[in-house]
């Protein structure tokens, strides 16, 4: 049987800035997975999503969304993929109703069907209440609600989540995790990078950490246990030891993993 | 902190804050060493100097004695530069309102606010007079050096212009948190400030037309109807012209009376300020209403969401609105010359075209930094699955809609008078708006739209680039609406600045500087 389209894939991806932010990284993650993508602050995960969205272009390297050349046909890939940034960025002056009216314009979706999706959005993000008023008042949590019920409208295949818990109280982070749980339950790809290692512990498929730009570990937490830890060590354990001497123990260990 | 060194510190630290804007807003945003933004600034006003003496170098001594023509002029121009400074000040006042940062740290510190807010007073008052006096400076020292130092004494009549502008300023805001509460003074206040800025030169303008038939306001100040009229050479009416043409006594009389109305204020409002203040930053967040029935989604293309979108986001920010259209007050004067000659003269479109093209050129740059650099959610139109130049095109669309629905009533009533004319007018008026949308795109850095005032700091160069090329494509129309070939010279020095702003345009220096090693992402947005 042949192996299914990768949702992501990436290869020898560089940015440079002033230094090198990404270098030569290559990823690729299957359909349906939830991908936690950690690594300490500049670490470059940022950059290589954003790369990934289409916010910023490649010095070298190829990005493919489901098998779509994001280089060759962004806006095919654009229509599978959804970015929900770290700061939520939404209008203030429109409502959230008002706001998924003006995503499902910028996607082309039919509007009956675009506005049922948006009750059910509103309905399961809790934001009923609120879903006629302006966002100017809305908390960062309802906010980043609401961006991410924008992500959602448009039926994504892969979700770029970059940060989305940051400035969520508890009932809030619950629903979003809940969210985004069913999703992949439904086939959809989630890639999230976070700073809260309990969350990608719990919640993510496969885990990779980056550090000065490269992927310097990757796999389920069993497999990072394995190779970083020891047993019963916490995904915080293990990640301060990668990123604290990302070196030739690191780089060894992901070529050991890719050679298996 | 004791009493004494808190009024020194909070001086030091508003001092500081305004050389820092002030920097910012001569270096437009670019690294520049403040030694060579001071020679610049420097070698501009020595230049203004050498305007200066050619202006007024000569061997006739400088006099107003019993010219009571020069008395009117001279006192008009001190009022228009008073109302501007009252401008100016209504800005600053609100801005210390609702838009400093450091508030919260200061009025949660032990220091006593009220020593903040009367430094903060006067440190508005100062920045009133130092933008004005850069103005007057080289004209008063050029007359100090060729026709006595008395002349100095015109710079006491300008420091207490400031005073009183923002002694007035000050009570104005003041009194409209009295009257609209903290939630609409912003909006007023900025009205306010925009049509005290606009109102003299539009009010002299206006009288001009009923009485004269012209749009020159000389008709009016050169009359002698309104010479005849004026009051005799020692009426008190003149006193602030006396102290600007270096009336020693004149200028110490306005100054003391000056400095004690504004004492009177800072001592009142310094108390008061911090209570609005609070008010102003606890202003709860609107929570309207807009729709409640279940309606089906509009079936919206990418450029016509887009459209709707930039639309809907203008007409519920009334402010914003207030400050975009603000352009339009200055279509006042040409509406009504035109309805005043309306078919006695057919070659009013001549007049009124340059008017129409510089303001809706004006209107087109800010709807244009609204639209393009103000777009407060970038990565979802940026990861839209649309090309850039659909994006692009929707936006340039958005823009040209808004300033075609306000060009058109005026160029649909000039097409009945000429047709010709009303075409090259509405092509002036899409040239401008071009020119303005183009400079935006080169010169975009992402911004919050509440930014919109303080746009012109992020570059100042597009902003010059900006006037210039509204200037020159009012000149070009004006002179292809003359039927003269003179308008090939605008044309061509209008071809010239956009190829200016072009190679000068960050984009384009990065481009060349490295293709390689971009700048961080944080102008990566929508159209990269």
């Amino acid at each position: 049987m042949s192996e299914p389209i990768p949702a992501l894939s990436i290869r020898n991806l560089r940015k440079t800035f002033v230094e090198p932010a990404v270098d030569n990284l290559s990823l690729t993650i299957r359909p349906g997975e939830f991908y936690a993508l950690l690594g300490p602050n500049g670490a470059g995960k940022t950059t290589t999503l954003r790369m990934v969205a289409g916010l910023l272009t490649p010095d070298s390297g190829d990005i493919a969304i489901t098998g779509i050349d994001v280089g060759e046909h962004p806006v095919e890939a654009k229509r599978v993929l959804a970015w929900v940034p770290d700061e939520p960025m939404i209008y203030d002056k429109l409502t959230p109703v008002e706001y998924l009216e003006f995503v499902a314009g910028l996607w082309s979706m039919d509007g009956d069907v675009a506005r049922a999706k948006a009750d059910v959005l509103i309905d399961s993000l809790a934001l009923t209440r609120h879903a006629d008023e302006r966002c100017q008042g809305f908390s960062k949590g309802m906010k980043q609600k609401v961006a991410l019920a924008g992500a959602l409208i448009h039926d994504p295949k892969l979700i770029i989540l970059d940060e989305p818990l940051t400035g969520l109280d508890a009932r809030s982070a619950r629903q979003v995790k809940e969210i985004l749980r069913h999703l992949v339950s439904t086939g959809v790809t989630v890639i999230m990078t976070t700073h809260i290692l309990e969350v990608a512990e719990r919640m993510a498929d496969r885990i990779g950490v980056i550090a000065k730009g490269r992927l310097i570990a990757e796999g389920t937490l069993d497999e990072l246990r394995r190779d970083a830890g020891g047993a019963g060590s916490s995904l915080e354990d293990i990640f301060l030891t990668l990123v604290e001497e990302p070196t030739d123990q690191a780089r060894t260990m992901l070529d050991d993993d890719e050679a298996a | 902190m004791t009493r004494r060194s808190s009024f020194a510190r909070f001086a030091h630290h508003e001092l500081r804050l305004a050389w820092r804007d002030w920097t910012a807003l001569m270096s437009g945003g670019l690294r520049i060493r403040n030694r060579v933004i001071v020679m610049a600034v420097a070698l501009f006003i020595l230049l203004l100097h050498a305007v200066a003496v050619g202006v007024l170098a000569s061997d006739q001594p400088l006099t107003l004695d019993n010219n009571k023509a020069l008395l009117v002029t001279l006192s008009a121009s001190i009022l228009l530069s008073f109302t501007m400074m009252i401008s100016q000040a209504l800005e600053s006042v609100t801005r210390a309102f609702y838009a400093r940062d450091d508030l919260d740290l200061i009025l949660s510190s032990p220091a006593p606010a009220r020593h903040l807010f009367a430094v903060r007073i006067a440190a508005m008052s100062v920045t009133t007079a130092a933008m004005s006096a850069l103005l007057v400076a080289p004209f008063v020292n050029v007359a100090a050096l060729l026709h006595g130092p008395h002349w100095l004494a015109a710079y006491l009549l300008v420091f207490a212009l400031a005073m009183v502008a923002t002694g007035i300023a000050v009570g104005l805001t003041l009194a409209m948190f009295r009257m609209f509460g903290a939630k609409r003074t912003r909006l007023v206040a900025q009205i306010v400030a925009a049509v005290v800025g606009a109102s003299f030169l539009i009010g002299i303008q206006v009288v001009a037309i009923l009485s004269y038939g012209s749009m020159s306001r000389f008709s009016v100040l050169s009359s002698t109807d309104l010479v005849d009229a004026a009051p005799g050479p020692g009426s008190l009416v003149w006193l602030p012209a006396y102290a600007a043409m270096g009336h020693v006594g004149a200028s110490l009389l306005i100054f003391s009376i000056s400095a004690a109305f504004f004492a009177v204020v800072v001592s009142y409002a310094s108390l008061r300020f911090g209570e609005h203040v609070v008010a102003a930053l606890s202003i709860p967040q609107e929570r309207r209403s807009q729709r409640r029935e279940r309606k089906a989604f509009r079936q919206m293309t990418t450029q016509r969401a887009l459209i709707h979108k930039e639309w809907m986001l203008l007409r519920r920010d009334p402010w914003l609105a207030s400050q975009s259209l603000m352009q339009v007050l200055y279509l006042i004067p040409p509406a009504l010359m035109l309805w005043m000659r309306y078919g006695s003269d057919t070659d009013i479109h001549v007049i009124l075209a340059p008017v129409l093209v510089m303001a809706t050129g004006q209107l087109a740059g800010g709807l244009a930094w609204l639209a393009i650099s103000g777009e407060d959610a970038p990565d979802l139109v940026a990861t839209a699955p649309v090309t850039p130049r659909a994006l692009l095109w929707a936006k340039v669309v958005s823009v040209l809609s808004v300033v075609v629905a306000i060009a058109a009533p005026m160029v649909l009533a000039l097409a009945f008078v000429s047709v010709v004319g009303a075409f090259v007018t509405f092509a002036g008026v899409i040239l401008a708006a071009t020119c303005a949308l183009v400079i935006q795109l080169w010169f975009r850095a992402q911004a919050k739209r509440t930014n919109f005032r303080r746009r012109q700091v992020a570059s100042r160069m597009s902003t010059f680039l900006e006037a210039f090329a509204s200037i020159l494509s009012a000149a070009t129309t004006g002179l292809v609406a003359a039927g003269t070939w003179a308008a090939v010279f605008p044309g061509v020095l209008l071809a010239i600045v956009m190829l200016i702003a072009w190679l000068v345009s960050p984009r384009e220096k990065r481009k060349r500087r490295s293709p390689r090693r971009s700048a961080p992402p944080v102008s990566a947005h929508a159209l990269s």
